[in-house]
């Protein structure tokens, strides 16, 4: 479905991903942990053509993403990236006109459930409902990957189970969810494969029923192995 | 293409409410100094309307680039590049929303002058001179008839040419700035150093073009020659925006 190939992306001397290779199947769902530069968001931001890579590719069935691939790929960036003069209903409007999986209804429901309202100024809005709008806006559609950076940064324990169950709820057979978060107890319960990254590599890729059943681990218990106190390197990391 | 389009009229209408509320301002000054035969407020609005013209038409431009620039280098980029829009396609709207909103504004201004110039005319100088000059007008334009098409036609494309080309190297000048000197210091002024210097190459380009004594031909083939300058520029903007352009 999507994957990368040996993906670099290098801003100036920095290397901020680092030949990654990876792969996301529909049906699952992908929690992407790693410190705060480890790589994520540049690895999310590449699935959807914002960052160009400088080797590699990241491919959509087959096809190098684009134009195509971003019919039925949904993004949501860490950012607030709405225009300064968007009401909650006009950034509903836009994504309506450009996006052919957009629901208008499941979006006013959504809103509703956040408890915004459609005459708000997206500028004015705190981070936490700026969250929210964003979350909103991105699971109106009815996308087949769905790559959601740090959805619950700044929110509050209740809007987060909100959020979980909006997010939760666009999962099915068909569809691709990652979900990068800090947040690894939160993931824990609802993720299907952990994907670890570190300093810009690809540490390990696990399935989180394996890690439990063979290993007697839990996702939280993997990241203070491979991130706490220094962390393992890339090659002790391999050999789980 | 037409969404887009939309979209970016959206960002430019406040400087363009802006600009028909202080025409509007300038227009009323003008017409209580006419009606009221006030010579100091007839002056003041005269002069409103035509810095308003030249000026406006000048910023509808101008915040083209500006609005572009933004695009690129701030968060709002992800507006236009997570849509499944190629970068041709977002160049394109631009450039044709800009167009047309000059192509207006030059409509509506000429409209308006032509409006204040027959109100004026009729109750400064009553209904015979106004007649008179619309007489004066028709004789000339019998005479010139022939020759007025074809210039008033050579008249809009040089203007076409010249906003065409002054728009599409200012997008080529941002682009670069954006992707081959992104995080560069001082990317900014040199991204405006390459746009004068690509306007003087792509103007000596055009200056090169042999007239074969023929002064008319050689207007058509200089036009000709921005409009084929332009078009490369446009698609060295896109080709770069697709492959290396990251916001």
């Amino acid at each position: 479905m999507l994957e990368c190939r040996e993906i670099t992306k290098t801003y100036g001397r920095k290397t901020a991903v680092d030949h990654v290779s990876l792969r996301f199947e529909p049906g699952k769902i992908y929690a992407m942990l790693g410190p705060n530069g480890s790589g994520k968001t540049t690895l999310m931001k590449m699935a959807v053509g914002l960052v160009k890579p400088n080797s590699g590719s990241f491919y959509y069935n087959g096809e190098k993403v684009g134009q195509e691939s971003r019919r039925e790929i949904a993004y949501m960036s860490t950012e607030p990236y709405f225009y300064n003069w968007m009401t909650v209903k006009d950034v509903g409007q836009y994504y309506a006109d450009f996006f052919e999986d957009f629901s208008p209804e499941k979006y006013a429901q959504l809103i509703d459930r956040m408890e915004l309202s459609m005459d708000m100024k997206a500028k004015t809005l705190s981070s936490g409902m700026m969250a929210k709008l964003k979350i909103a806006v991105t699971m109106a559609r009815s996308a087949k990957v769905y790559l959601l950076d740090e959805p619950l940064n700044g929110i509050d324990l209740l809007a987060r189970d909100e959020i979980m169950a909006s997010i939760l709820e666009a999962t099915g057979p068909e569809v691709a969810l990652v979900v990068s978060s800090h947040l690894v107890d939160e993931l824990e319960r609802i993720v299907d494969t952990a994907v670890f990254i570190k300093e810009s590599h690809l540490i390990e890729v696990c399935e989180v029923e394996e890690l439990r059943s063979q290993w007697g681990k839990s996702v939280a218990d993997r990241y203070r192995e491979i991130y706490g106190h220094g962390g393992e390197s890339y090659a002790e990391a391999d050999e789980i | 293409m037409l969404k887009l389009m939309k979209y970016e009229f959206r960002k430019t209408m406040f400087s363009k409410l802006v600009l028909l509320v202080v025409t509007g301002l300038a227009e009323i000054l003008f017409l209580t100094g006419v009606f009221l035969e006030w010579d100091k407020g007839l002056a003041i609005g005269m002069v409103g309307l035509l810095l308003c013209t030249v000026i406006g038409i000048f910023y509808i431009g101008l915040e083209s680039l500006i609005v572009f620039h933004r695009d690129l280098n701030t968060k709002q980029s992800y507006m236009l590049f997570l849509t499944p829009r190629n970068s041709y396609q977002v160049l394109g709207s631009k450039i044709l929303e800009n167009g047309i909103s000059i192509f207006l504004a030059g409509a509506f201004f000429a409209v308006l002058a032509a409006v204040d110039v027959t109100v004026a005319v009729l109750y400064i100088g009553g209904l015979q001179e106004f007649l008179d000059l619309l007489k004066q007008l028709s004789f000339t334009w019998d005479v010139e008839i022939n020759i007025s098409r074809v210039e008033i036609l050579m008249a809009f494309l040089s203007s076409l040419a010249s906003w065409l080309m002054m728009i599409v190297t200012g997008y080529l000048a941002i682009v670069l700035s954006a992707t081959v000197l992104a995080g560069k210091r001082f990317s900014g002024f040199v991204s405006f150093l390459l746009y004068i210097a690509l306007t003087w190459v792509s103007g000596m380009a055009l200056d090169r073009i042999p007239s074969f004594d023929n002064v008319t031909l050689k207007f058509w083939l200089v036009i000709a020659g921005a409009f084929a300058v332009s078009t490369v520029m446009y698609a060295v903007s896109g080709w770069i925006m697709e492959r290396k352009l990251s916001v």
